[in-house]
Order: structure tokens, then C-alpha cells, then sequence
């Protein structure tokens, strides 16, 4: 990832964000509101919720031949006319966009939401050529103007109130101050008219592409990836290798799922098929398609087994929306691209699981997120995954044992489970030796050194001076009438 | 340009972290596609359906279509015939007034259907210009192409209204279906800020299961193919990117009217 990590700052991010009450409020309403919705809209499938777990049958059995699908998309989209480029890295990725750019001696690019284009940094990237990027999306818009990042895979401005977008109009586009949500879309729909109708290049992600008809298909509710993949002359989808499905009955399915899991909908306001270029006889759309096909640390996920299943994912959101942790700490919090528990799984794998490991530690192992997922994929067992290489290390991912010294406690307690009378000793000195510390109604208020941590937010009950063993004799004894 | 796609080598990277020793590829292929001239029960169980459809099957759908577009702001209007649809849109043109610029003209595919509506006559009276997005095969070389692909640009993004028909409508999702060709030029549902499309009722399918099935496994769809671009249409552009609060018309049209001729 080329974009700045600030996965370290997890704990100070996230202390923040829960001090901020307009961003309290925003993400209470997708929860209560989104979260709730999405549930419903899967109890009323035809085939009922559980068609998520065919989905994820699906999935599976895609990845697990994503040498065969890939091959079969990349030469149907040849066939449809399109161009195709396998990108193992995102510089390289980055690089091939940047060559299709200078062909078509492009000066302004409109964009469409795309999470894999924030991935490999690919606005710095063109910028840094005198290219001018727009976002298209509004919620994207309104954070590009604000020079900020997505906070939200599908809604990505959420974190600003309407006097903010507000102010910030006023501020950067020499409009009149208003807070009207109507009258601020009409502001960016118009400014950003005159930005597809200019632009050379459209760049857009994909949600989904399908191997035996070869295309890729994009979807929004706004309208501004037709825009973006219809009016300039050459247009470049980036999608992360994951994303395609074999046929088009599996494309049915992910694909209605997707809506739901996204927005609660039974299918998005504007769904593109594209496999290619009309080409000079038709009176429309780009003269050039180029599909990028991203690999980015996806294969080395693909080898190992237990991480596989993060790679069925269709990035539809449903398990930000559900999570409490991201309910309560927001997207910027994880300081990555990915946000919320796919951003916990997800990031750490990407960018290492040593300097993203709070991500993972962060997350309450509840379940929601399984529960909201579209495709069900087990999160809380990956994140327990990535717990147990840190604790153990692991030379395959670089992985450093986090604590040597949590590792020698752990050993030290089995030993003292695995030997009854050393145990009894063991709680009994530990309850005379608890007395030092100080005490709030009973309960033990501060602890010094290593276990400080234990006492800083909370307080922590003593061990029982009797305790259950021997109460266990007196309780028993007792006649029960 | 690079020419090399580093196909062979990505390829190669996928099989080996799957741990695939063997090169049995083929015999994965034939497991994972279908073939499309052997339609699995479920897909013939669809097209058989949709061969048998009478008419009060299709009026079904059409209720249902109706009922699914209200919450998208999809407005179904169902009319006898197509004079009858013309007079609809004039009467639309004479009651909205263009978002951009304060001059009125409609732009329209090359369509049979549509054609058959006679907007330039039916607008005559108001005064309002109805141009026709296509090529009309006077253009040979490629500058002449060119020079034709701008103009039509430049009519579509002036024109405030575009009219099209569609391949298919989905009952279930109130989706419009259409497939590019060269006469229906894909801006024309597209920048105008109302999208009126006009269609017949039989042109209505149950949902995506459906569409699907047609367009892989029944001859006549599957002849057309799937070109290079579809796209499918569920009412107005709209967004909620702004505190959740629901806009319509963020990029594309703010309005959507979707004639269908019912032919009674």
C-alpha cells in the first residue's frame, strides 16, 4: 500500500473518535438505521438467508480456481474488445495507468468510488504527473474537497454533518453557505458536470466481474460511474483478483446479495456491464477499456489456508454497519483502507500483522460481523487467527511474537492448573499479597507495573478470601429442602 | 505500452499459493462453466415460464413492475398505443423546463419503437427541436465518424430530455435492461436530466434469474450476445452521501417515466 499507514495510532485514533459526538451520531444512525435494514432485506430473499451461505459455498469454490476463472475473464474481455493487464504489485499497477494516461495524452480524469484505487495510491500517483482527478461519488467528493479519506467503504463522508459539507462548499467553491442536503447535491452535481463532460480518462473500481461472459460490472446509486465510464475516451477498471465470479448464475446471486449487504437494496440504482470499447462504430463510450487485474499481497493471502476465506469477500460493508467497534470508533480509527472488521482482518495481512496488530486486538470476537456478512465469511475466527500468530510468531508472515513474557505467564499457568496443590498455594498467597493495593467498595482500584493495565480504566475484583473449594464443603454439606 | 500482460506469470503465482501441482485446468474449467447450450432444470424451468406467459400473466407482471417502482421513484405509466404515448411525452415537455440553459430539445435513439412515436411532429407546436442520436450511415471514414460522435455529444448534452426504449424491464427490481448498439447511443439515458423510456408490456420479465437464463441459454437472446456494454436502469439517480438523507439526481437523470404500451 502506497497510501500513509497509521495503523499504530489505533488506540489514540480511536480514544478520539469516541470524544467526537458529531461522529457518534452519524455512525449511531447507520447502525441503528443500515444495519437493521439489511437484515430484513436478507430474511426476504426469495431463497431466504440462507442463500449467504450458498453464496459462500460460491465464493469458495471460485478461489479455490481463480487461476481457471481469471484466465477465462481476461480472455473474454480480450474477445469483447477490452484490454487486459495483471498487475502483481501496486506500483505496478499504478505504472500501467499511468502509460495508458500518457497515451491518450490525458489531463483531467474523472473517478468513481473505488477502494482498490485508494489502496495502491493511485490519485497521488496521477497528481503527480499535472493530472487533474475528481472524485465523482458525492460522499467522495466532499472528502476530496475536504482533503480527507473515506471513513466508510460505501458511504464515505458520513462522518461530516450537512453544515459541514456545507461550509466546506462555501469555503472551496465560491457558493452561498446552505445546509440543505438537496441543495448541496445540486451544487456538486453541477460543478462536477463540467468535470465528466472535460475529461479524457474514467477510472473506476469493479464490484464484480464474470468470467464466461467477460465483463466487469460496476454499480452506483448516483449515476457517476456511467458518467465516469461512458463520456471519456478511455476508460481503466482496476479490480483486486478476487472479484469475479465464473458464470452468470453465481453472478445473480453475489450480486443481489451485494445490494443488500450495501444499501438494503434488492439491486443498485445503475448496474454497468463492460467487456470492452464499442469502438468507432458506435456513436458512444470510450474509445479504449483497460481492465487491471490486482494481485497486491492477494496470492500470498490465497496460500495460507486459514486466511483463504477473507478473499470470498465482495466489499459490500454490511459488517462495518454491524459491528460495535466500528460503531463506536468510525473508519479513519484503523488508519488503513479497509475499515471495520474486514479492515481488522484484512490490514494486518496486507500491511503486517505486527504493525497493524491492534486492529485485530481491537475487535470483541461477538460475531455480528458473520452474522451481517453477505456471504458469510467467519471474521471472528480470522481475527482469533491473527491473535495466535502473534502470540506465537510466525517466520511465514514476518510475524514477530508480540510478548515473549505473555507467552512464559501462559505457560507458567497451565503448569500451576495442571498441579492442584501448587494452585491452591499459588491463590492463597495471592490473596494475602493482594492486600497492598489499594481498595474502592471492595473492589481493587490500582495495580503497579506489568498488570497497571488491568486497573487503568476499570476496577478489578480480589480474590475470594474463602474460596469456592472450601465454601463448596460448608454449602454441601448443608440439607437442601 | 507495455505490451506484456504478465498473464502467464500472475497465473502461475495464483496456482502455486493454491497449491495446485498438477496442471488439471481443463477438467476444472469444464466443472466451473456451464454450458450454454445445455440449460441446468432450473434455467429451462425459466424459459419455459417465460414462453407460456399469457396476457394476464404479463398484466401481473405489469401491476408488479408498477408497485416495485413507487419506492424508486420510477414513475410506470401504462398507455394504449404509441399515439397515445407520443401525446404523454409533449404533454411532459410542455409541463418541465430544461435544468441547464433555458432552451428545450429532446434527443432520441434510433429506434423503431421510437421512431414509430413521431416526436417531431407530436412537438412541432411547442417549437422543441427532436434530435436523433445515431449514426445514419452517410459517415464512412473515420474523421466523418468522429465529427458525428461530437455532434451527437454536443446534442445530447443539450438536450434535456432523452427518449429510448430497452431490451427488457425487471418486474422485481423495476430495472430497464439495455444492451448497446449502435443506433442507441448510451449518453442518451444518460446526461439529459429526464430519462422517459417507452416499451411493450411483453418486453417485461420477472427478474434477473430470468434475464440471465435468456440472455445464456435461449437461441434467439443468446444470437444477439452480450456486446461489449450493458447496462441496467432501477429508476432516477439518487444518493444518500449527506447525512443518510435521501436526494434525487446526484449525476445522472432526476426523473425517470417509463411508458409501457400495453397494446389494448
Amino acid at each position: 500500500m502506497s497510501d500513509e499507514i497509521l495503523t499504530d495510532k489505533y488506540v489514540e485514533n480511536s480514544t478520539r473518535a469516541i470524544e467526537d459526538d458529531i461522529l457518534q451520531g452519524a455512525l449511531g444512525k447507520i447502525q441503528s438505521g443500515l444495519a437493521k435494514a439489511t437484515q430484513a432485506s436478507y430474511r426476504q430473499l426469495d431463497e431466504g438467508p440462507e442463500l449467504r451461505m450458498t453464496a459462500h459455498d460460491i465464493r469458495e469454490k471460485t478461489i479455490n480456481n481463480l487461476d481457471v476463472v481469471l484466465t477465462q475473464l481476461a480472455a473474454k474481455v480480450r474477445e469483447n474488445g477490452g484490454k487486459v493487464y495483471f498487475a502483481k504489485t501496486a506500483e505496478q499497477a499504478v505504472a500501467y495507468t499511468l502509460d495508458v494516461a500518457r497515451q491518450f495524452k490525458v489531463k483531467q480524469v474523472v473517478k468513481g468510488k473505488s477502494m482498490v484505487s485508494e489502496e495502491i495510491g493511485l490519485n497521488p500517483a496521477l497528481e503527480a504527473q499535472g493530472i487533474e482527478v475528481n472524485e465523482t461519488d458525492l460522499g467522495e467528493y466532499i472528502i476530496q474537497v475536504a482533503g480527507e479519506k473515506p471513513s466508510h467503504i460505501i458511504a464515505p463522508a458520513i462522518h461530516k454533518t450537512r453544515e459541514q459539507v456545507g461550509r466546506l462548499f462555501a469555503e472551496h467553491l465560491g457558493v452561498p453557505y446552505t445546509d440543505d442536503p438537496p441543495e448541496l447535491t445540486r451544487i456538486a452535481r453541477k460543478a462536477l458536470r463540467d468535470k465528466f463532460l472535460q475529461a479524457d480518462m474514467g477510472i473506476s473500481g469493479c464490484n464484480l466481474a464474470c468470467a464466461e461472459t467477460g465483463h466487469m460490472t460496476v454499480v452506483s446509486n448516483e449515476g457517476n460511474i456511467r458518467m465516469s465510464t461512458t463520456l471519456p475516451r478511455v476508460h481503466v477498471a482496476i479490480m483486486g483478483m478476487e472479484r469475479v465470479v465464473a458464470n452468470l448464475e453465481d453472478h445473480d446471486i453475489l450480486f443481489r446479495l451485494l445490494s443488500r449487504g450495501a444499501a438494503a437494496q434488492k439491486l443498485g440504482g445503475c448496474v454497468s456491464y463492460i467487456g470492452g470499447p464499442g469502438g468507432p462504430d458506435f456513436p458512444d463510450g470510450p474509445e479504449a477499456f483497460h481492465l487491471v487485474i490486482l494481485d497486491n499481497g492477494r496470492s500470498r493471502i490465497l496460500a495460507d489456508p486459514k486466511f483463504r476465506e477473507i478473499l470470498y469477500c465482495i466489499r459490500c460493508s454490511a459488517c462495518l454497519n454491524a459491528c460495535p467497534v466500528y460503531g463506536k470508533i468510525g473508519g479513519h480509527a484503523y488508519g488503513a483502507t479497509y475499515c471495520g472488521p474486514i479492515g481488522a482482518v484484512l490490514t494486518p495481512l496486507m500491511v503486517g500483522m505486527n504493525k497493524a496488530k491492534d486492529l485485530c486486538l481491537g475487535e470483541t470476537l461477538c460475531g455480528a460481523c458473520r452474522q451481517a456478512c453477505s456471504v458469510n465469511i467467519d471474521l471472528p475466527r480470522m481475527l482469533l487467527e491473527l491473535r495466535y500468530r502473534l502470540a506465537y510468531g510466525d517466520d511465514d508472515w514476518q510475524t514477530k511474537q508480540v510478548s515473549p513474557l505473555e507467552k512464559t505467564i501462559h505457560q507458567a499457568w497451565a503448569f500451576l492448573a495442571g498441579h492442584p496443590a501448587l494452585y491452591r498455594a499459588f491463590l492463597k498467597a495471592g490473596a494475602m499479597g493482594q492486600k497492598v493495593f489499594p481498595k474502592y467498595r471492595g473492589m481493587i482500584r490500582k495495580m503497579p507495573g506489568p498488570v497497571a493495565g488491568w486497573t487503568r480504566d476499570r476496577d478489578i475484583q480480589p480474590l475470594a478470601h474463602t474460596p469456592f473449594r472450601e465454601r463448596f464443603k460448608t454449602l454441601s454439606s448443608k440439607k437442601v429442602r | 505500452m507495455p505490451i506484456h500482460t504478465n498473464e502467464t506469470q500472475f497465473i502461475h503465482d495464483i496456482r502455486a499459493a493454491l497449491g495446485i501441482r498438477a496442471n488439471n485446468s481443463d477438467a476444472r474449467q469444464k466443472e466451473i462453466f456451464t454450458d450454454p447450450a445445455q440449460p441446468p432444470e432450473a434455467q429451462q424451468m425459466l424459459l419455459d415460464t417465460i414462453c407460456a406467459r399469457q396476457h394476464s400473466d404479463r398484466m401481473d407482471l405489469l401491476d408488479r413492475l408498477s408497485r416495485e417502482a413507487v419506492p424508486l421513484n420510477l414513475k410506470v405509466i401504462p398507455m394504449k398505443n404509441e399515439a397515445e404515448a407520443a401525446k404523454a411525452i409533449a404533454g411532459l415537455v410542455a409541463d418541465t423546463t430544461p435544468e441547464w440553459g433555458d432552451k428545450k430539445s429532446v434527443v432520441q435513439w434510433d429506434h423503431p419503437m421510437i421512431k414509430a412515436l413521431a416526436l417531431d411532429s407530436a412537438l412541432k407546436d411547442q417549437n422543441v427541436p427532436v434530435y436523433t442520436a445515431a449514426f445514419d450511415g452517410s459517415e464512412t471514414s473515420h474523421n466523418q465518424k468522429n465529427l458525428k460522435r461530437d455532434q451527437i455529444r454536443e446534442q445530447v448534452t443539450a438536450s434535456y430530455i432523452g427518449v429510448t426504449s430497452a431490451d427488457f424491464c425487471l418486474a422485481d427490481t423495476a430495472t430497464l435492461v439495455m444492451r448497446s448498439r449502435p443506433a442507441e447511443a448510451r449518453s442518451v439515458s444518460l446526461l439529459p436530466s429526464i430519462h422517459v423510456a417507452v416499451i411493450r408490456k411483453e418486453q417485461i420479465l420477472s427478474d434477473m434469474k430470468e434475464l440471465y437464463a435468456l440472455l445464456k441459454f435461449d437461441p434467439d437472446t443468446r444470437g444477439k450476445g452480450l456486446p461489449h456494454h450493458m447496462v441496467m436502469i432501477s429508476g432516477p439517480s439518487k444518493t444518500a452521501d449527506i447525512e443518510l438523507v435521501m436526494v434525487h439526481g446526484a449525476h445522472g437523470p432526476r426523473a425517470l417515466y417509463l411508458y409501457v404500451i400495453t397494446g389494448e
